[in-house]
């Protein structure tokens, strides 16, 4: 099989998937839920119940013969459109890009769960970046002086660390984190010690180390780190870098330990290899043998795992967010679930498989181009 | 890979063992067969300090879990000293916190007492058979349900296999908590729909390492030998390929037994619990985030024992696949 015939044949096998999904999602929330819950995201709460209930048959959830709006919430027979009819209908307003209004409060009247969801989901996305490369960057390290080590004493921190990071209730770890940094690392000023941080949200406010009114900034991209460069806005950046620091350390230590033991195992099984014995015959320095022979071909492993933690992380992270009120998709997962806002959970669901399957597909066929024995 | 501990026997079996180990063994037959391997696999792991401790602590844990009726009254939770709230007399710590209330009273809470006034060490006792209770369900369950669907997927193949990993394919493709989030949320909160939640999230990941292992057995020439006495195919897949491609899913097992009560707590911390009082680790801490600053140990405890028990499942899972793979030993 031709590799693009691999990524097309892939790429169908989304869309089939994401289909599934929906269909879950959709009898899971519309089978069980009240039917108020179809139609909140459609209608605003100053519609009388004769509007709501024409809202409810344009949208298709409503049977035209259905007498009244309290019929309707009350099911009464003939009054429920079958839940696949529903699917339908629901499909073509979703695919048309009608996702209705925001259920969640404390978001403005009136925003569309699309808005909703495009300003919360760059928050997300650079979480998962920091967290990411942070991961990495401590990570590939630990992974290589594990398995050069092996069964020394460095080995055996680098172990425990990546299997403490294994065991981590993030949520505790979040806290435990703001806890120092903001109660007991302080800075004396004035008369008052001030923390070295504040406890959470997207910007500090008041903390030791931070501009307490670092201006604002154009939104170009919704990123804030993004944005204050594009802006010129130096002590925004600054500021934006400490608030993403904490949770996305947390984030990345919870991913620490998958990635370092990868590394180390495949950095095993490469140092064993026939060619590294003739590198080292030759009289090679050490170093060079490590790091310009064997990492290179132990480094692909990590590559793939790598692809799947950036995918997780990206698809948000409901405890994380909730712990550091970071407004991302995934806190506003959590909300939504919470105040029965169906849409939102359609869209994120969907999005995050799309996110899922698509960096799956992404890392093999980087994998099938950087090791020519990997073949479709 | 199927007898990983046969393989290092014959490759560096006897010579290093230690000369006490040889004299004990001297006295007796030499074990063979299972046997055998079992007391390599033992002799491995009393090489590898990390194993033990994780042992000890896993062992410990089921211990006073299984006992906590017997150390703590099984229904003080209910109860509520709203006079003992948010309070600290252990002389061992200073919190450094001026905002600190002192338990008054000649009895001393070790670990404080929570917002209900409640010894907070009484809880995370009690909290701890719910907790790995809940955890074991969840895995075998998980176990069972991939080493059903697994092994027939790779057993039979064809037009099965590729339904049951299409399946598991949409579930891989799921925002894992997210999807028990909608469970917990549409069903209510309770702690059977927890656990459900939290096993529709899981199984999948049995299916896919039971699928694999069985598919590397099953291309073995014992199993060509196997056919050709004619077992039939439930006694060659049920009686030889699975107890040989086993090891890899108990690794698993262990490991999972951490993992899951990560999730769960982790769920009842974002306030799915059914009932706010209810001793359960996760909700201990969801208990005290909102005092993190003026009673710390709420928070810190009941995380700490979250991290213990799990970090010491972890340890015993890596130690036993350390053991059962050649490749990873010395």
């Amino acid at each position: 099989m031709k590799l693009y015939e691999y990524v097309i044949r892939r790429l169908i096998f989304m869309v089939f998937v994401l289909i599934a999904i929906s269909i879950i999602v959709f009898y899971l929330t519309r089978g069980t839920l009240p039917p108020a819950s179809a139609l909140a995201p459609y209608v605003t709460p100053k519609m009388t119940d004769a509007e709501k209930l024409g809202v409810a048959q344009s949208l298709g959830v409503a049977e035209l013969g259905c007498p009244s709006y309290s019929a309707y919430i009350a099911r009464a027979s003939g009054c429920i459109v079958p839940l696949y009819q529903q699917y339908f209908s629901w499909l073509r307003l979703a695919l048309t890009g009608n996702w209705g209004y925001s259920q969640i409060p404390g978001i403005a009247v009136g925003t569309t769960t699309w808005q909703l969801f495009a300003d919360r989901f760059p928050y997300t996305a650079e979480l998962a970046t920091v967290a990411v490369i942070l991961t990495v960057v401590l990570a590939i390290p630990m992974g290589i002086i594990s398995a050069t080590h092996n069964n020394k004493l460095p080995d055996h921190a680098s172990r425990i660390t990546a299997l403490a990071g294994y065991s981590m209730p993030l949520f505790w770890l979040g806290f435990i984190l703001q806890l120092v940094f903001v109660l007991y690392i302080t800075i004396p000023r004035g008369s008052e010690q001030i923390g070295l941080l504040q406890s959470s949200g997207t910007l500090y406010t008041q903390c030791a180390i931070c501009f307490s009114n670092p201006g604002s900034i154009t939104a170009y991209t919704g990123f804030p780190l993004i944005d204050s460069i594009a802006s010129g806005n130096a002590a925004y950046f600054w500021d934006s870098l400490l608030a993403i620091a904490l949770p996305a350390f947390t984030l990345s230590f919870g991913t620490l330990g998958a990635l370092t033991r990868v590394v180390r195992s495949s950095m095993m099984e490469c140092l064993r290899q026939d060619y590294i014995v003739l590198a080292r015959s030759k009289g090679l320095r050490e170093r060079t043998v490590v790091y310009r022979y064997a990492l290179r071909n132990a480094i692909l492993p990590a590559l793939t795992i790598t692809g799947y933690i950036a995918a997780a992380l990206l698809g948000g992270a409901v405890i994380v967010e909730d712990v550091f009120s970071w407004p991302g998709i995934g806190a506003a997962a959590l909300d939504a679930s919470l105040y029965l806002d169906v849409n939102f959970l359609e869209l994120y669901t969907l999005v995050a498989a799309v996110i899922i399957v698509v960096a799956n597909l992404v890392v093999d066929v980087l994998y099938a181009y950087l090791d020519p024995r990997v073949r479709y | 890979m199927s007898n990983p501990n046969n393989q290092e026997k014959s490759a560096q079996g006897t010579p290093k063992t230690t000369g006490e180990d040889r004299e004990k063994k001297g006295k007796k037959e030499q074990p063979t067969g299972r046997l055998a391997e079992i007391r390599f696999a033992l002799y491995l792991a009393r090489r590898n300090p990390l194993v033990i401790a994780g042992a000890a602590i896993s062992i410990i844990s089921i211990l006073l879990a299984a006992l906590s009726s017997l150390i703590v009254p099984p229904n003080i939770w209910e109860v509520s000293n709203l006079a003992m709230r948010l309070c600290w007399n252990n002389p061992l710590i200073n919190w450094h916190i001026s905002s600190v209330a002192t338990c008054s009273g000649a009895q001393v809470y070790p670990l404080g007492t929570d917002s209900y006034g409640r010894n907070l060490l009484q809880m995370i006792i009690l909290a701890l058979p719910l907790d790995l209770e809940t955890s074991f369900e969840i895995v075998s369950s998980a176990f069972l349900i991939g080493v059903v669907l697994g092994s027939a997927a790779a057993y039979i193949g064809g037009l099965v296999d590729e339904a049951i990993m299409r399946i598991t394919d949409i579930f891989f493709a799921f925002p894992g908590i997210v999807l028990a989030i909608v469970i917990l949320t549409v069903f209510g909160r309770t702690l059977p729909n927890l656990t459900i939640a939290v096993l529709v999230v899981w199984w999948p990941i049995y299916v896919r390492l039971v699928r694999s292992q069985v598919l590397s057995e099953k291309e073995k020439p014992y199993v060509e030998a196997l056919k050709s006495t004619g077992a039939s195919p439930i006694r060659i897949l049920y009686r030889h390929i699975l107890p040989n491609s086993i090891y890899p899913v108990l690794v698993q097992f262990t490991l999972d037994i951490g993992g899951v009560i990560l999730v769960f707590s982790g769920l009842m911390f974002l306030g799915f619990s059914p009932n706010p009082k209810l001793p359960e680790l996760g909700n201990l801490v969801s208990d005290g985030i909102q005092y993190v600053f003026t009673a710390p140990w709420l928070v810190i405890f009941p995380g700490l024992t979250i991290l213990l028990i799990s970090l010491g499942f972890n340890l015993l899972g890596d130690g036993i696949r350390d053991v059962l793979d050649p490749r990873l030993r010395r």
